[in-house]
């Protein structure tokens, strides 16, 4: 009752609550797009920005570094076949792994020599798995390929047929650019059963500290439009949404051509955290629910970062592989600040050296770095943060908090209860499988509780009693 | 590979608590230290103002009320050998809200053994701050008000019910028990104390309406209405009440931080700024209260035994005549007086009393209170409802207080019925599930 009261208030006051970038001064306007109209969500959290140390920092390569290890997988499977042999010399783009479809392929970022098989932890929703790698060394450039060297990829994506351009994007093994790395054709076949009308790039990026979203748009804006649309067109999606923060509309006025030319809607959305989330953005944007324990697919939104896109641009167009991606390096402890180009397999703690304690993603979901945790297509930054205070947790005092914030408004407070009694059932009464991982009850929690662990470890066990007899091919990492 | 099916999460331990691994890697500032501190800030105003209005007595008996419970929990703890949970910041607290409720001239050991239920009896035996059922200082006030009825009801025997009050121009200085009785008192602005003494003893002015209610003989006019044979005259009971701004001010006999309803209300004002209480739950709390006193059917005391005014039937409640006025007295008092009498008597109502004190800090207290907002309300429009019915029909000292107490009985049952709908869920998917299920 009270959300809805808020809800109405405040589109009394703020108006249109998304801004278009069209209503920007001087850019020219559009009056059906000016006065649309975008929802909101109950709960959220303010977060201080903390990126003024890199939100204007260009994006540069990272230097040549002494090593790589590149997973033999994606992280889903372990079925593959290395095709490199210790000692071997490799050139950059070689295919290194034969995955067990054409998708899965992986290839050497770098040039340079076979020097060990070792292994390196790669990051999934459920915490750092280790899987098998090849370790290369006496590492040459040139690196800095970021620049499309002329428009000699090639591809006619405008002309071509959906499915001949999904074969296409099939060809280039990209993986997501999400925490859970998985190949792109996986992905679009999934998008395409579920029907999936609606494609969001979500630009959102409302964690703190991380600002290579934000970077990515601004001075790759056009070519990550250009990757949207061919996505689009590969998943035979009409609507087609960029969602961005309207902190930054300034930055992004030289996308309004492109994104008429290519026809998608530019949204600039307020930043209250997590507006970012998947569940959450389609919430705000569409006005529907992902049903617990689901995917934003299964409402028909299918939701891309700009990473992607802009890899997308770059094997279709440009014709390069994916063999890095841009990542923020930033946080109070680091020496380094900025924005990189950084080819995948890079150990995260030869980026921030001289660092002790490192984090593998933005600070609300991200996860601590091991020793070998390597920088994958999911990384949207390494930082070195100031360690947190540790302060022992008190018993919960039931300020009712953490249930005010959470975004899938569920009673975090309860579930807390039903995890120190080992009440299972109860907290699927609850919705614990409704949690969107976004650690805001961790984050605002007086009592200094790990609510955000806990819950993920109930909305875990209720998973693994939900599919019970089915087994998973993901391996299950140590857990956070 | 997934766990197995049967496996329950892990029970919290020490590495849980200390929580070294896992995301988020930042903290928002505030503590349960930090809030408790500052909830405790916010009532040093009530305090200030009983300062004012009761002196010297009132500091003392606020020091004794919050030695006493900080000690005990120190002491509480050190012999059962259990951590201090929350430190002491909530036996800080709840020693203030113990002194806010309890009035100026009681003895010394009433706050001692006030202090002594708070802290043993409404925390330690529930097992500490996130575990009490009831809030401690309620329990604390609860047990004074059985155990030390006389002392605190009649400080002077030969004048029952009369609490003293600093005169205007011996305010925060002057001993509120060097006092005499003026009968002739109505108003506290520019009323001067007798030669000598500092303060003036008056009768509760709750009790002057309250008790009026538990005679069953009709009567034919009301109180509050003029009297219709002299038409321009004021109404009785506008003559009794003390003025608004005495009430508004605090210059009423009461608790030491029940009567300046100002400073309460900003007090709890700021709190709710600072997101340490939600607006609803007073509120909800107020606005039930007010309805309550604007629709129960009472009967209104004269001097003596004599019934001076009625709203109501004698049948009460379901006798009452609501819309028509046929038989105007039988109507209830919003209705029978319409707007302006009836919003004073209203006013009088829930200034009079303890409800602003309870609404804004008793009642929201954190452990004792519903956690969802939704849940909140309900807790303060039962809470405000069965206060003001309280105050009405019972004949209890401390009708707000026991009305939140009980109201924290149920909270745990409120918890479980309101649950917010839970993203992509139906509303109550549980109860619907747990239906289909039984069909």
């Amino acid at each position: 009752m009270c959300n809805l009261l808020c809800l109405c208030v405040a589109l009394l006051l703020t108006g249109p609550l998304g801004v278009q970038l069209d209503s920007i001064p001087g850019c020219g306007y559009d009056l059906d797009m000016f006065f649309r109209r975008y929802g909101t969500f109950s709960g959220g959290i303010s977060l201080p920005d903390d990126k003024h140390a890199t939100l204007n920092a260009s994006i540069h390569s990272i230097g040549l570094p002494a090593r790589l290890r590149v997973p033999i997988s994606f992280g889903s499977s372990i079925s593959a076949q290395v095709l490199v042999n210790v000692g071997e010399a490799v050139s950059a783009g070689q295919r290194l792994v034969q995955g067990a479809s054409p998708e899965a392929d992986i290839f050497s970022p770098l040039g340079g020599r076979v020097s060990a098989m070792a292994t390196a932890q790669v990051p999934t929703r459920e915490g750092f798995v280790s899987l098998p790698a090849i370790e290369l060394t006496a590492l040459e450039g040139p690196w800095d390929d970021r620049e499309p060297a002329g428009e000699k990829g090639g591809f006619n994506w405008r002309q071509a047929d959906p499915a001949a351009l999904r074969e296409r994007l099939a060809q280039g093994s990209l993986p997501t650019h999400r925490m859970n790395v998985r190949p792109l054709s996986q992905w679009i076949a999934k998008a395409i059963r579920h029907g999936c009308r609606t494609l969001i790039a979500n630009a959102m990026e409302n964690q703190p500290y991380v600002s290579c979203d934000h970077r990515m748009l601004a001075e790759h804006g056009k070519q990550v439009l250009q990757g949207l649309a061919i996505l689009a067109r590969a998943i035979e999606a009409p609507e087609v949404l960029l969602a961005a923060d309207q902190r930054r509309l300034g930055d992004y006025k030289q996308l309004l051509a492109a994104s008429r030319h290519y026809r998608i809607s530019p949204v600039a959305l307020p930043h209250k955290y997590p507006i970012g989330a998947d569940p959450i953005l389609v919430k705000v944007l569409k006005n529907r629910e992902m049903p617990p324990g689901g995917t934003t697919m299964q409402v028909g939104c299918a939701v891309v970062g700009p990473a992607i896109c802009l890899a997308i641009y770059r094997w279709i167009v440009v014709g390069r592989r994916a063999l890095g991606r841009i990542i923020t390096l930033g946080g109070e402890r680091a020496q380094v600040h900025g924005n990189f180009w950084v080819p995948f397999g890079t150990l995260c703690h030869d980026l921030l050296p001289g660092a002790a304690d490192l984090i593998h993603g933005g600070p609300m979901v991200g996860l601590r770095c091991s020793l070998h945790s390597v920088v994958t297509p999911g990384t949207e930054a390494v930082l070195a943060l100031d360690p947190t205070p540790v302060r022992l947790a008190t018993p919960c005092m039931r300020c009712g908090w953490c249930t005010d914030h959470c975004p899938a408004r569920l009673n975090v407070a309860a579930l807390n209860d039903a995890f120190e009694l080992g009440q299972t059932d109860h907290a699927r009464r609850l919705g614990a499988v409704a949690c969107i991982e976004c650690g805001v009850c961790s984050y605002i929690c007086p009592s200094c509780l790990p609510l955000s662990q806990r819950v993920k470890r109930l909305k875990r066990v209720l998973r693994g009693t939900f599919r019970r007899g089915i087994q998973l091919s993901k391996p299950e990492g140590s857990g956070p | 590979m997934s766990p197995p099916a049967s496996t329950l999460p892990a029970l919290a331990d020490l590495s849980d608590r200390l929580n070294p691994l896992g995301s988020p890697f930042l903290r928002a500032p505030e503590t349960a230290r930090t809030i408790f501190l500052l909830v405790m800030a916010a009532a040093m105003g009530p305090l200030a103002a009983g300062l004012v209005f009761f002196g010297w007595r009132a500091v003392q008996v606020a020091a004794l009320s919050v030695g006493a419970c900080v000690a005990i929990e120190w002491l509480y703890y050190r012999l059962t050998r259990l951590p201090a949970l929350m430190g002491r910041s909530h036996a800080y607290l709840t020693g203030v809200l113990l002194a806010l409720t309890l009035p100026a001239h009681v003895p010394w050991y009433v706050p001692v053994v006030g202090a002594v239920f708070a802290i043993l009896v409404g925390k330690a035996i529930f097992g500490g701050v996130g575990h009490f059922l009831w809030q401690p200082a309620l329990v604390g006030r609860l047990a004074v008000a059985v155990l030390f009825a006389q002392q605190i009801a009649n400080p002077l025997p030969q004048l029952p019910g009369a609490w003293p009050i600093l005169a205007q121009n011996k305010i925060v200085v002057g001993d509120e028990l060097n006092a005499s009785y003026e009968a002739s008192y109505r108003q506290w602005r520019r009323t001067p104390p007798a030669p000598g003494r500092d303060a003036f003893w008056l009768t509760s002015v709750q009790d002057k309406l309250a008790p009026l209610t538990r005679s069953s003989q009709g009567v034919e006019y009301s109180a509050l209405a003029t009297v219709p044979e002299t038409p321009g005259a004021k109404p009785v009971m506008i003559l009794q009440v003390p003025p608004i701004g005495d009430l508004l001010l605090g210059a009423r006999p009461g608790g030491i931080g029940e009567t300046c309803a100002a400073v309460i209300v900003v007090a709890g004002l700021y709190l709710v700024y600072r997101h340490y209480v939600k607006w609803q739950l007073p509120a909800a709390f107020v606005f039930s209260a007010c309805v309550v006193a604007a629709l129960a059917p009472i009967q209104l005391q004269g001097p003596g035994d004599t019934i001076v005014g009625a709203w109501g039937p004698p049948g009460g409640w379901l006798a009452m005549n609501w819309f028509s006025s046929a038989e105007p007295w039988t109507q209830p008092p919003l209705l029978r007086e319409g707007l302006e009498v009836g919003f004073i008597y209203v006013c009088y109502q829930l200034l009079s009393g303890e409800f602003l004190l309870a609404a804004f800090f008793l009642a929201t207290e954190t452990t004792s209170r519903p956690v969802t907002t939704g849940g909140q309300i309900l807790f303060g429009l039962g809470a405000g409802g069965a206060a003001m019915l309280m105050r009405l029909y019972v004949d209890t000292p401390i009708p707000a207080y026991i009305a939140v107490l009980l109201m924290n009985t149920f909270t745990p049952m409120i918890d479980t019925i309101w649950r917010p709908r839970v993203l992509g869920m139906r509303r109550y998917a549980w109860l619907r599930k747990t239906v289909e299920r039984r069909a």
